[in-house]
C-alpha cells in the first residue's frame, strides 16, 4: 500500500512541487485517484483547516497549500471523468456584481476543491444573471456569493431573487460570505447557508448537500 | 482636531487616565458623505461638500474627536493611482484600485511615485491647502500626514491574494516590493509634513498586516512599518482591523503609540499583548452593534467593554475600526455619552 503521508504533508506545508510530486508518485504507483482525493487531498485541507482556525495558520499558508490543491486536481480530474468518479457535488462561486474583491472567494474554492467539490469559479464583479446561466449550463447543487463590501451586499440578495425570478431557486442552495455578512444578513435575504470563514465552508457544503460523514 | 484635542489625544498616549474617558473615530469615506446626504463621487470631487461634511461632524459631534481630521482620501485608491493603478469609481460606490504588477518578476520594472506628481497625490495636497484658511478659522488644524500601509498599498499593486502567495515564492522580490513602496511612503509623509507645518502625527492603514502570522510579520510588515513611522512626531497611529494577535506584541517596536484594531479581541488582550505600551482606540463592533443595532444595543455593548477592564489608561473608546457606513447619529451619540456617564 502506497504512503500517502508524503503527499498530506507537502499539502498541508503548501509545498507546491512536492505536492505534485507524489500526487504524480501515487498515482504510478496505482493509487486510485478517487482514493488521492479520500485519503490524502482531504485530510490535508481539513487539517489545514483546523490550523487556521485554531490560529496557527494565516492566509498566506492557506492560499499555498491551495495552490498544491488546485494544482493536483488539474491532474486528477480528467482522470476522475475517465473513471467516471463524480464529484460530493458542484459549486459555482463568484463575487457579487459591483464588488471586485477575490481573496475570500479564491479561499473558499480552494477549500471546497480539497474537500472534494467540483468547483467553478465565475470569477469577481459577477451579475445575478451570469450566476443564473451558469446553473442553467450545468446543474449544480452548490451557489456561493461573496462580498466584501457593505455597498454590495444587496447585489446578494438581488442575486437570490434572480434565481427565483428564474424559476430555479429551488434546484440550489445558496451560501454566502465575506467580511460584511452575518448571518443574521444571511438569513433576511433568504440564503440557505452562511460560513464565517473558508475553512467553515466545506462542513457547510457538506451539511447543505447531505454529505457530511 | 483641535488644539484641545490634541492635547487630549497626547495626554492619553502619555498614559495619562482622563475624566471623562475620551472617545474618538476615524471618520472617512465609506460613512461620512452619505451620514451628510452625499453621495461619495461628490465628496471625492467637490472641495465644499468636502470640507462641509467634515465641518458638519465636528458640529453634530462637538464631544468626541474624529481622527485624522479633514483626511483627503480618494478610498483605496490615493496612493496605487501614484503607482499608475487605475482608479474605478461610481457615483456612490467605493473607488477600486485595479492591480498593475500581474506577476512578481514585474516588480522589478516599478518605480518609485514622486509624490508631489504623479497619481491623484496633487489633489489630495491642494484640496487641503484650498481649504486651509477655513479648517483654521474653525478651530482646527491639520495634525495628521495619513497613508495606506506598506502591505495594504502592495496588495493593491499585486492583488492580495497574489502578494500574500509571493511573500511565500518569491520573498525577495517582495522585499523589493515593500522597499520601493515604504521609499514611496517616507517621500509621501515628509512631503505632507513639509507642506503643512502643523502635522505632529503620522497615520497609516494596513489590514494586510493582520493576514499573516508573526514570523512573517517580522519579515515583511515591522521592518517597512518602521521605517514609515520614522519620522519625529508626537503621534504615531495605526490601524488594521483584521486579526492582530500575531502582530500585536510587535507594534511598539515600530514606534506606534496609538492602535485602532478591530473586533476579534478584547482590550484586555490587547493589552496584554502590547504590554500596554500602546494607547488602544476600540472596540464596540461597528457594523453589528454601532451601524445596525439600536441606541440601547450601543450603551449595552459600551458598558460591557469599559466593565471588563480593570485599567483604563491609554484607552480611547471607540469602535473597532473607522466609522462604518450607515452608523446612525442617534447610535454615535449613545456611545458618547455612555463613555461620559461611565465615567462620571
Amino acid at each position: 500500500m502506497h504512503d500517502l503521508s508524503v503527499l498530506r504533508t507537502a499539502v498541508i506545508e503548501g509545498e507546491v512541487q512536492a505536492a505534485v510530486a507524489a500526487a504524480r508518485e501515487a498515482l504510478d504507483a496505482g493509487v486510485e485517484p478517487l482514493e488521492l482525493v479520500g485519503e490524502a487531498i482531504g485530510p490535508a485541507m481539513a487539517e489545514v483547516g483546523r490550523l487556521f482556525e485554531e490560529g496557527d495558520y494565516f492566509v498566506p499558508e492557506l492560499l499555498m497549500a491551495a495552490r498544491a490543491t488546485k494544482e493536483i486536481f488539474a491532474i486528477l480530474r480528467p482522470l476522475l471523468a475517465q473513471g467516471g468518479a463524480e464529484p460530493m457535488a458542484r459549486v459555482v462561486l463568484g463575487t457579487v456584481q459591483g464588488d471586485l474583491h477575490d481573496i475570500g472567494k479564491n479561499l473558499v474554492a480552494a477549500m471546497l476543491e480539497g474537500g472534494g467539490f467540483e468547483v467553478t469559479d465565475l470569477g469577481v464583479d459577477v451579475s445575478p444573471e451570469a450566476f443564473v446561466d451558469a446553473v442553467k449550463k450545468n446543474p449544480v447543487q452548490i451557489v456561493g456569493l461573496s462580498a466584501l463590501l457593505t455597498t454590495t451586499m444587496p447585489a446578494m440578495k438581488i442575486t437570490i431573487e434572480a434565481f427565483r425570478a428564474a424559476g430555479i431557486r429551488e434546484q440550489v442552495k445558496i451560501i454566502v460570505g465575506g467580511a460584511p455578512v452575518t448571518n443574521k444578513y444571511a438569513e433576511s435575504i433568504g440564503a440557505d447557508g452562511y460560513s464565517e470563514t473558508a475553512a467553515a465552508s466545506v462542513d457547510l457544503a457538506r451539511r447543505l448537500t447531505g454529505t457530511l460523514g | 482636531m483641535n488644539d484641545q484635542q490634541w492635547n487630549t489625544l497626547v495626554s492619553v498616549i502619555r498614559g495619562e487616565v482622563l475624566c471623562p474617558l475620551p472617545t474618538a473615530f476615524i471618520i472617512d469615506s465609506p460613512w461620512l458623505p452619505n451620514w451628510a446626504r452625499h453621495t461619495i463621487l461628490d465628496y471625492f470631487t467637490d472641495e465644499r461638500v468636502f470640507l462641509e461634511d467634515n465641518l458638519k461632524a465636528i458640529r453634530t459631534f462637538p464631544e468626541t474627536m474624529f481622527l485624522p481630521g479633514f483626511w483627503s482620501e480618494y478610498g483605496m485608491c490615493t496612493e496605487p493611482s501614484a503607482f499608475g493603478s487605475v482608479s474605478m469609481w461610481g457615483e456612490d460606490e467605493f473607488p477600486f484600485a485595479k492591480k498593475v504588477l500581474h506577476s512578481p518578476a514585474e516588480v522589478e520594472k516599478l518605480e518609485k511615485p514622486n509624490p508631489r506628481k504623479h497619481g491623484l497625490l496633487p489633489f489630495v495636497m491642494k484640496r487641503l491647502q484650498h481649504l486651509q484658511p477655513e479648517i483654521e478659522a474653525a478651530g482646527h488644524k491639520i495634525r495628521f500626514a495619513v497613508a495606506r500601509g506598506p502591505l495594504n498599498i502592495a496588495s493593491f499593486l499585486m492583488g492580495t491574494p497574489e502578494f500574500l502567495e509571493a511573500i511565500k515564492t518569491d520573498p525577495e522580490l517582495m522585499h523589493r516590493l515593500l522597499d520601493i513602496v515604504t521609499d514611496f511612503l517616507v517621500d509621501w509623509i515628509a512631503y505632507q509634513r513639509e507642506v503643512f507645518p502643523s502635522i505632529d502625527g503620522i497615520f497609516l492603514l494596513d489590514d494586510i498586516v493582520g493576514f499573516i502570522s508573526r514570523c512573517d510579520c517580522e519579515k515583511f510588515a515591522t521592518p517597512y512599518l518602521q521605517r514609515a513611522f520614522a519620522g519625529d512626531v508626537s503621534v504615531k497611529f495605526f490601524h488594521n482591523d483584521a486579526p492582530c494577535k500575531a502582530s500585536a506584541p510587535l507594534l511598539a517596536d515600530t514606534g506606534i503609540n496609538l492602535l485602532n484594531f478591530g473586533t476579534q479581541h478584547t482590550l484586555a488582550d490587547m493589552k496584554s499583548w502590547t504590554n500596554n505600551r500602546i494607547a488602544l482606540m476600540g472596540n464596540v463592533p461597528p457594523r453589528d452593534v454601532l451601524a445596525e443595532g439600536t441606541p440601547d444595543d450601543v450603551r449595552r455593548s459600551t458598558t460591557e467593554i469599559l466593565n471588563a477592564l480593570d485599567d483604563h489608561s491609554r484607552l480611547i473608546v471607540s469602535c473597532g475600526g473607522g466609522m462604518p457606513p450607515h452608523a446612525p447619529t442617534e447610535n454615535i451619540k449613545a456611545l458618547i455619552s455612555t463613555v461620559k456617564e461611565w465615567t462620571r
